[in-house]
């Protein structure tokens, strides 16, 4: 099974899915924004800055998502040694790094309205800073180390120990007195948004889930190259 | 209307600037990323073209990558 899912069977499938993602990408991004700016109505506490969770929510979800992921195939690299999940996690890194910088400063940005305060040292945000602090240190060991073992190895490491920190940013809300609501959105139990919130923000995380998506294949697709140019010559 | 739109009731320079902040964001990503790719194909290309036909055939028969980077960059160019 882990064959077919080798860099070369691959390669020929991320163009095709490319170019799907490309023809169907502004479509739904226009769909998003139009529900997330005109049609959902404003909170009837928070007004019309309700609209910032349209973007930060989604943000702070693939943040933690990117990072769950890097973290289970740092573990299946770490015991099955499969280097397409090497490149897989340097792939999706900076992708995770984007989005949780964004959930940050777009809840900064919905914190001075809602809070009377850009920044609190509150449990949530400062799990999430810790977050985008240990992205940060998984970038530099691609970039810094230049032996591949080591790069497997301490990488690993980072995300193991970074994984601590992803029930810490779940449950902080109910753990602690904090400045940010509990959760919304509960996989088990109902849910206390109103649908025609949870609509937009629906579809504001599939157009992020999408762009997520085409630049995480555009960037294996460059580490592919990467590899097969450094074969060329052998 | 339109005035009212942009305010948002006095939260229209948060909203924006929120939906502003994440939309450059994702754009300069997007050009960033599609650069790097192009760059690396280009290489490719290039040294693929710079091997001798014995080895270049050799290579385009057992690398799938080769052949789509070559089928590709033979169309663009």
């Amino acid at each position: 099974m882990f064959k077919f899912f080798s860099p070369s069977n691959i390669y020929s499938i991320i163009q095709k899915i490319i170019k799907f993602i490309n023809s169907i990408f502004f479509l739904i991004l226009i769909i998003g924004l139009t529900f997330a700016l005109i049609l959902s109505p404003p909170d009837y506490i928070q007004g019309d800055s309700v609209r910032i969770m349209y973007v930060h929510v989604p943000s702070a979800w693939i943040g933690l998502a990117c990072f769950s992921v890097i973290t289970i195939l740092s573990i299946l690299n770490f015991i099955f040694k499969i280097k397409n999940f090497y490149f897989i996690n340097k792939s999706l890194a900076p992708i995770g790094l984007l989005f949780t910088c964004l959930a940050i400063v777009t809840g900064s940005l919905w914190g001075q309205p809602t809070w009377g305060t850009w920044w609190a040292w509150d449990a949530r945000l400062t799990s999430m800073l810790v977050l985008m602090i240990f992205y940060i240190l998984y970038i530099l060991v691609f970039k810094i180390i230049k032996d591949e073992y080591l790069i497997v190895k301490i990488s690993s490491i980072v995300a193991i120990v970074g994984s601590i920190n992803l029930p810490i940013i779940k449950y902080s809300v109910e753990w602690w007195s904090t400045l940010h609501q509990p959760a919304s959105i509960k996989i088990t139990g109902p849910n206390t948004i109103h649908p025609s919130m949870l609509l937009p923000l629906m579809i504001m995380l599939l157009v992020f889930l999408l762009y997520a998506a085409l630049i995480f294949l555009m960037k294996y697709k460059t580490e592919i190259i990467r590899i097969k140019k450094k074969n060329i010559k052998r | 209307m339109m005035t009212e739109f942009i305010l948002m009731n006095g939260y229209g320079l948060y909203v924006w600037m929120s939906f502003s902040i994440v939309f450059i964001s994702c754009a300069v990503v997007y050009f960033k990323t599609k650069k790097t790719l192009k760059k690396y194909e280009s290489e490719f290309f290039a040294e693929l073209q710079a091997l001798s036909l014995e080895d270049r055939n050799k290579t385009l028969k057992t690398s799938k990558v080769a052949q789509q980077i070559l089928a590709t960059n033979s169309k663009i160019n």
